[in-house]
């Protein structure tokens, strides 16, 4: 066990992002558990603890009688000074443990941005970066979440990637790890490469062409799959869900319950990684969420529960569960948030009823600001159904509305960007249309943008990113479209998104780029404090890595993709063809209207979400 | 009929770089898991109208501190100190409850209005303690202790000493414990990190990089020339 001492702790801004603690923490006899888990979240304490994934499987890993799982952050650099220059290496909350003393260390893969503070972390923990140079001593590194679905660029960080959903895969990782661990670290991986969902990259060989793309991609060995396909949680309904949650003492980002109420979307927007990955829907039923939701409220204490999925409005019983929670709860003063809306499916009912109690702010992602671009991309929203909702809203007594958008999607024109401003402005002349006596004074309509970064299994995987140097021409465009003083505009044009786009697409060439980058001081890259891009640009220079490559070349349909050994379910035909509609401006409707035939409740075992949808 | 209860608990060493605020949210989502009914405010944003005594500044942590809050009905003090005790987090413990009583033709009692003093225990680490007895003497012994006090707006030479009630000191190895009854509260305050620092700063090889340790142990009211616990002091009325 590690003593941190309060002489470090006062020296660092909010020393209780280390010093564990909270309540509803797992306290475990370390003498009577056999496997040592450490859940690693590669960035500051109020980011991860806010994260749903890890509350979900901190409870599973920690309702194995064998099992202690703990969790670990990345220090925010002033504490990560004084460790260093105190020998403290990187240790768990609960025990205060060395990451060194683990079995396991699984981080999460929420954001590419996060890479550098992975191998920060093992760094930190005097642990070898490269998996190929740790030892039989070392931890086993596993890697899961969204952006395992590109795994290569952390090829040879990880030994092994979940892809998929963690609740039951993890138990069998686990089982097999007890029943061979005295083989060691080799045996187990080969083994473990056989557990669908399991991928395990030095099990795997790749050749490139000359251009630079690949040619092959195979098994070295024998009987190690050639596919590896995804994981699902068949029975949603009555998967794991923690029955109570960590309430840190500090405040963290979502200070607050989350209640999932379903997985999956079925709306098919072009450019959205989450829509296809996450398929098929599956959802709780309103029961089971609301008796989660009294465990919850009863163990944390939060005064604000927030429904989240993909598309919250989407949940076929919204209404009735809104409601529910409203009304058995206003006594306590619990609150009910949504999280960003979509814009067509908004009841003036609904918000009338999150407003009684506790009223938050109302957010829409419209995502483009003309029709032919939101049929482009197949946001299925119309001017008249944002106009229809920012109204009621008005008339709810709302003033203060956020607006998203996207810049960089793949056909804009000039015309597209001026469409946001003159989208904004409608919302502006819509709140006018309310009476004076019934609308609520200030109106602010906050419009933001971000650069769209083309992204594995979507329509959009093969179009090139938008260039930096475009990215400023589109937002001045913008700007001085912008006619009202109550229209604020913020926006990003960091070259972050460029960096993004090579980690997204990126293959095992970028591996090299990484480790560079974290030698030179890369750190918290998401946070712009920090991000520095000159380092990248002189590590891609370094590895003799051409980043516009990945970022701006436009694919062919035939070109092999360092992800394409993953079967999300979805298939690669189904992604060609919504390519060429996109490219004609066509739209698809979604699929609760009538199968699209995407392949995932054929490639996949069980229905798919007419067999899931409750209510 | 509302009731109020005042309540003495502890910030635990643990959570003692937790602040203020960080303390009062921690304090409400423990009333709520409590299941007892608690009186929110109006508005919004409603939330339970608590009220901390004196708060304690980032890193002091306290065996005795104290708040007082609403309650929608009257409940056995026990009751509440037990039901409390069971949705606290670890960092924090109650020790008493007491009712109230709030007559008609009484004064209203606020925990804030009421403390005088409060005790604190401070631990100073020193590279070398060899003449620190003799400076502590030779210190105990000056009429004025005069130390400039920093607010928000203006900078102004204090004389500490008057406002220190009894203080004793001891060396434990190379710790000096100090322990001390100061004035506190609206009327005159004295906080333990400029008590520290004056020492700190009239003695000989302190360690500057080490965290000076203050810990609250009780606060008090006035009773005619004597200082009584406030839990004491508020079933006394």
């Amino acid at each position: 066990m590690n003593r941190i001492t309060d002489d470090i702790l006062s020296k660092v801004e909010k020393p209780a992002r280390y010093c564990g603690g909270e309540i509803n923490s797992y306290i475990k006899d370390k003498n009577n558990i056999q496997i040592r888990y450490a859940f690693c979240f590669p960035d500051v304490y109020e980011v991860g603890m806010s994260h749903l994934g890890m509350k979900i499987l901190y409870y599973v890993l920690n309702e194995r009688q064998d099992t202690y799982c703990e969790r670990v952050f990345t220090p925010w650099p002033d504490m990560e000074k004084l460790m260093r220059e105190e020998n403290v290496p990187l240790y768990a909350l609960e025990s205060k443990d060395s990451l060194k003393q683990f079995d396991f260390l699984g981080f999460t893969l929420q954001y590419e941005m996060s890479y550098t503070n992975i191998l920060n972390m093992l760094d930190m923990a005097g642990i070898e970066i490269r998996a190929s140079k740790r030892t039989e001593a070392d931890p086993i590194v596993m890697f899961g979440g969204p952006c395992a679905y590109n795994p290569e660029p952390l090829f040879d960080i990880a030994d092994f990637f979940v892809i998929g959903e963690g609740e039951d895969v993890i138990n069998e990782i686990l089982d097999l790890y007890n029943e061979v661990k005295e083989k060691g670290k080799e045996y187990f991986l080969k083994k473990v490469s056989g557990i669908q969902g399991v991928y395990v990259p030095s099990l795997y060989g790749v050749n490139y062409n000359e251009d630079g793309t690949i040619n092959k991609f195979y098994p070295l060995i024998e009987g190690v799959p050639e596919k590896v396909k995804k994981r699902i949680i068949t029975n949603f309904n009555e998967s794991a869900y923690p029955d109570k949650f960590i309430v840190p003492y500090n405040e963290i980002v979502h200070d607050r319950i989350v209640l999932e109420t379903f997985r999956g979307c079925t709306r098919g927007c072009r450019f959205c990684q989450a829509g296809m990955i996450y398929r098929p829907v599956r959802e709780k039923n309103t029961d089971k969420l609301i008796s989660h939701a009294e465990k919850l409220i009863k163990n944390t204490g939060y005064e604000e529960i927030s429904l989240t999925s993909l598309s919250i409005c989407d949940y076929s019983d919204i209404q009735n569960l809104v409601f529910s929670i409203v009304q058995k709860y206003e006594k306590d003063k619990v609150g009910v948030s949504l999280p960003s809306l979509r814009v067509d499916s908004f009841s003036v009912d609904l918000i009338k009823q999150i407003q009684k109690v506790r009223k938050t702010g109302l957010t829409f992602a419209p995502e483009a600001g003309t029709q032919r671009m939101r049929d482009i991309i197949n946001k299925g929203v119309t001017e008249k159904n944002l106009m229809e909702s920012v109204s009621s809203a008005f008339q709810a007594g709302w003033s203060t509305i956020k607006l998203y958008f996207m810049i960089g999607l793949p056909y804009e024109t000039e015309d597209d960007i001026m469409g946001i401003a003159e989208l904004s402005q409608k919302v502006v002349d819509e709140y006018y249309k309310i009476p004076k006596e019934v609308r609520k004074k200030g109106l602010k309509v906050n419009l933001s943008t971000s650069i769209f970064v083309p992204k594995p299994f979507t329509p959009f995987q093969w179009e090139p990113q938008i260039k930096m140097e475009d990215v400023l021409g589109k937002i001045k465009v913008l700007r001085s479209s912008i006619k009202s003083k109550l229209i604020s505009y913020s926006w990003h044009e960091t070259p972050v998104s460029y960096l993004e786009a090579i980690f997204a697409r990126g293959d095992r060439r970028i591996c090299d780029v990484l480790i560079r980058a974290f030698e030179k001081g890369a750190k918290f890259d998401g946070w712009s404090e920090y991000f520095n891009f000159d380092i990248w640009m002189s590590a891609l220079k370094e590895c003799g890595i051409d980043g516009d490559f990945y970022a701006y070349r436009k694919r062919e349909y035939e070109e092999i993709f360092p992800w394409d050994f993953i079967e999300i379910g979805v298939d690669k035909a189904y992604l060609i063809s919504e390519s060429e509609k996109a490219k004609n401006v066509e739209v698809t409707p979604d699929c609760r209207l009538g199968c699209t035939n995407c392949g995932v409740n054929v490639n996949l075992e069980g229905k798919c979400f007419e067999g899931a949808v409750f209510n | 009929m509302k009731v109020r209860y005042l309540i003495k608990f502890s910030k635990e060493s643990e959570i003692k770089f937790v602040g203020h605020l960080d303390l009062m949210r921690t304090i409400q989502r423990m009333m709520k898991r409590s299941g007892l009914l608690v009186v929110y405010s109006k508005g919004f944003n409603p939330h339970i109208n608590l009220s901390l005594a004196q708060p304690l500044a980032v890193g002091i942590y306290s065996s005795g501190d104290y708040l007082d809050a609403p309650f929608e009905e009257e409940i056995p003090e026990l009751k509440v100190k037990e039901a409390l005790n069971n949705s606290a987090p670890p960092g924090i413990k109650i020790f008493e409850v007491v009712k109230i009583k709030d007559e008609d033709n009484m004064r209203i009692f606020k925990s804030m209005a009421e403390v005088d003093a409060a005790k604190y225990k401070i631990r100073i680490k020193y590279k070398d303690t060899g003449i620190l007895s003799k400076e502590m003497e030779a210190l105990l012994n000056n009429k004025e202790w005069n130390i400039v006090k920093k607010s928000k707006s203006k900078e102004k030479e204090v004389d500490i000493k008057t406002m220190i009630r009894s203080i004793d000191y001891r060396t434990v190895e190379n710790i000096l414990i100090i322990e001390a009854i100061v004035s506190c509260g609206s009327r005159e305050n004295l906080s333990a990190e400029l008590l520290s620092m004056y020492i700190k700063s009239n003695t000989s090889n302190f360690d500057s990089s080490a965290f000076v340790d203050i810990q609250r142990k009780e606060m008090y009211a006035a009773l005619g020339s004597k200082l009584v616990p406030l839990y004491k002091f508020a079933k006394m009325r």
